[in-house]
């Protein structure tokens, strides 16, 4: 009595979860036959209990899936518990479901009765995850269609999302990014100018805009970085050539400064002679002595506008890199001598000297008029500043340092200046006529402007009243 | 009329003199070409060894035209309505001309190449009797 109660007792609590399960449950036998099947099953299939039971599941399942359930039913049947994801839609159903299928073989005394079908609807999980999967293609599809190139940075520095164009500006490949921070990849930026404008952005959780020069690559990148919670989002983008035509822009604007200068001052300066001359030629007798002096005198001075215009067209064309003509191997010891002659008539009257230690064979690789008009220039500020408490001394020295490349010294004992208080402006141009000290107008700028044309530096040292050194290295 | 001569330029320094000879400007001509031989030479003289007309060039290697108006500024009031000075250069800037009015011992600015008209002008301004103080 109480067994066949335990049954009964066991039988109601098997049926409250059968017909309570929010899973679609149903019995089928071996030849695929619904047996039973609860509630929520039903309603899934949208039919009543009637028109289910005693059929084959497969009159509810579309003709593609009946192959595979078949097929699972087998195996359940081969006592295995069969677990598979399934897409369903149940034959005059109006949805897709996504279903997870477990069938459960029921086996008495050794013998398998049939098989229970577990389905669990996944479809809210399914659409979720394939809404999220959705997005983060958009997303992707986004940041590669964006002509920036782009990539995340997580807090600790790790690249998280990197797009294509990065791989194509930076030369990198992705997976070589990915995980892995900033430092490792980069490790000549580390402390760089790229460091630390992100390090601004993480540290003062702003947004940075920079435009820097990426070494590696001889490009230059402008560059937006947004700070977040995730980490940095880094926006960049190819600005070399305008960065190029901005330097070319502003070379070219130093040029026109210089041409200004040149017409007005070299240029109208042996004019205006040969113009009087050719006046006083028409007023002279031929053989009084004045005549030829004064033709002499006006050959010179239209020699002097040729030299003069060649410079100019030199000083031109120099900087336009196409049609320069190469650099050519000047002789430094000539051009000084040159400098030199020009000026020895004042170097003589002040009582100075010049010494010179540099190699006759020693050649550097530049422009000869540009050369000439640096050591004119220097030399004759050595004479413009020099000491009045002693003869004037000039030294040139220059060697060659392998590798690196012409090292020239010029030092004079001259008055010197205040390096402190001259700071930058020494090699500056100023507006000439503009300052009424006695000023270092143009000499030095055109000397700083003809050495970097020619892929050289200078630097100088100056003391008050022990004198000043220019060192160049030139090439 | 004595006449001094500061340019750098030694052909300018042929030319402006063969032209002031022509033009009769017979008596002496003295000719500098550094600006600050010239200074010392002006900071030194006697009054009446003074020319009457200085002609300056601006663009000097070492001490150029307008370092020696700035340094001659001490003896303008010695020098004013005495010495005439002329700025004759080959520059074309316009700055040049506003800038003059800051020296008043600039009588005027001349454009190389001096010609007979401007030689003759200069005559003329020189000899004029000075309309502020009494005539000679």
């Amino acid at each position: 009595m109480s067994y066949i109660f335990q049954l009964k007792e066991s039988e109601q609590r098997f049926r409250a979860l059968f017909e309570n399960n929010p899973d679609l449950v149903l019995f089928q036998d071996g030849t695929g036959v619904i047996l039973d099947a609860n509630p929520a099953y039903l309603q899934a299939l949208g039919r009543t209990k009637e028109q289910v039971m005693g059929r084959p599941l497969n009159d509810f399942l579309p003709k593609h899936l009946h192959q595979l359930f078949a097929q699972k039913l087998r195996e359940a049947f081969a006592v295995h518990k069969v677990q598979f994801d399934v897409e369903v839609q149940f034959v005059d159903t109006s949805t897709t479901l996504m279903l997870s299928v477990t069938k459960v073989p029921l086996v008495v005394e050794g013998v398998v009765r049939g098989v229970h079908v577990v389905c669990r609807d996944m479809t809210d999980l399914f659409v979720s995850h394939r809404l999220i999967r959705e997005q983060a293609r958009k997303l992707n599809t986004i940041f590669e269609s964006i002509t920036d190139a782009f990539f995340l940075l997580d807090q600790e520095w790790r690249y998280t999302y990197v797009n294509g164009e990065v791989e194509r500006l930076l030369a990198v490949k992705r997976e070589n990014l990915l995980g892995q921070t900033m430092q490792d990849v980069f490790p000549a930026e580390e402390s760089g100018i790229f460091y630390r404008h992100f390090q601004q952005a993480f540290q003062l959780g702003q947004a940075v805009h920079f435009q820097a020069p990426f070494r590696s690559r001889d490009i230059w990148l402008e560059v937006k970085a947004f700070p977040s919670k995730e980490g940095l989002s880094v926006y960049f983008s190819d600005v070399t050539e305008k960065v190029r035509s901005q330097e070319e822009l502003y070379r070219q604007n130093q040029d026109l400064q210089q041409f200004t200068y040149i017409v007005s001052h070299n240029l109208r300066s042996p004019l205006a002679n040969a113009l009087g001359l050719v006046d006083l030629l028409g007023t002279l007798d031929k053989s009084s002595p004045d005549y030829d002096q004064t033709l002499d005198n006006l050959r010179a001075s239209t020699q002097q506008l040729d030299t003069v215009l060649r410079d100019m067209n030199t000083i031109l064309s120099i900087r336009d890199k196409q049609d320069v003509d190469e650099p050519e191997h000047v002789a430094l010891a000539d051009v000084v001598r040159q400098a030199y002659l020009n000026l020895e008539e004042l170097m003589e009257q002040c009582g100075g000297e010049v010494v010179q230690h540099i190699p006759a064979d020693l050649c550097v690789l530049g422009n000869r008029a540009y050369l000439y008009s640096i050591f004119f220039n220097l030399l004759s500020n050595a004479v413009k500043y020099r000491s009045e408490e002693r003869p004037l001394r000039v030294e040139i020295k220059a060697v060659r340092q392998p590798g690196l490349g012409v090292e020239v010294v010029f030092a004079d004992n001259g008055s010197g200046f205040d390096l402190e208080k001259a700071g930058p402006d020494v090699f500056r141009l100023y507006k000439r006529f503009h300052s009424s000290q006695p000023g270092r107008g143009m000499g030095l700028y055109l000397v700083k402007t003809h050495v970097e044309t020619m892929g050289g530096q200078i630097k100088v040292h100056s003391t008050v009243n022990g004198g000043t050194q220019f060192i160049m290295q030139l090439r | 009329m004595d006449v001094l001569l500061i340019d750098d330029d030694s052909i300018g320094v042929f030319l402006t003199e063969r032209l002031l000879k022509r033009e009769g400007f017979t008596k002496n001509i003295a000719s500098y070409s550094s600006a600050e031989a010239a200074l010392s030479f002006l900071q030194q003289a006697e009054p009446d060894h003074l020319p009457q007309v200085i002609f300056l060039d601006l663009n000097m290697p070492v001490m150029d035209g307008w370092d020696f108006l700035e340094a001659l500024k001490p003896q303008e009031e010695q020098l004013l309505g005495r010495c005439f000075i002329y700025i004759l250069t080959s520059s074309l800037a316009h700055s040049d001309a506003e800038r003059i009015v800051d020296f008043p011992l600039v009588a005027g600015l001349i454009h190389k190449p001096l010609d007979s008209r401007q030689i003759q002008a200069v005559r003329t301004q020189v000899e004029a009797p000075d309309p502020a103080g009494p005539t000679a």
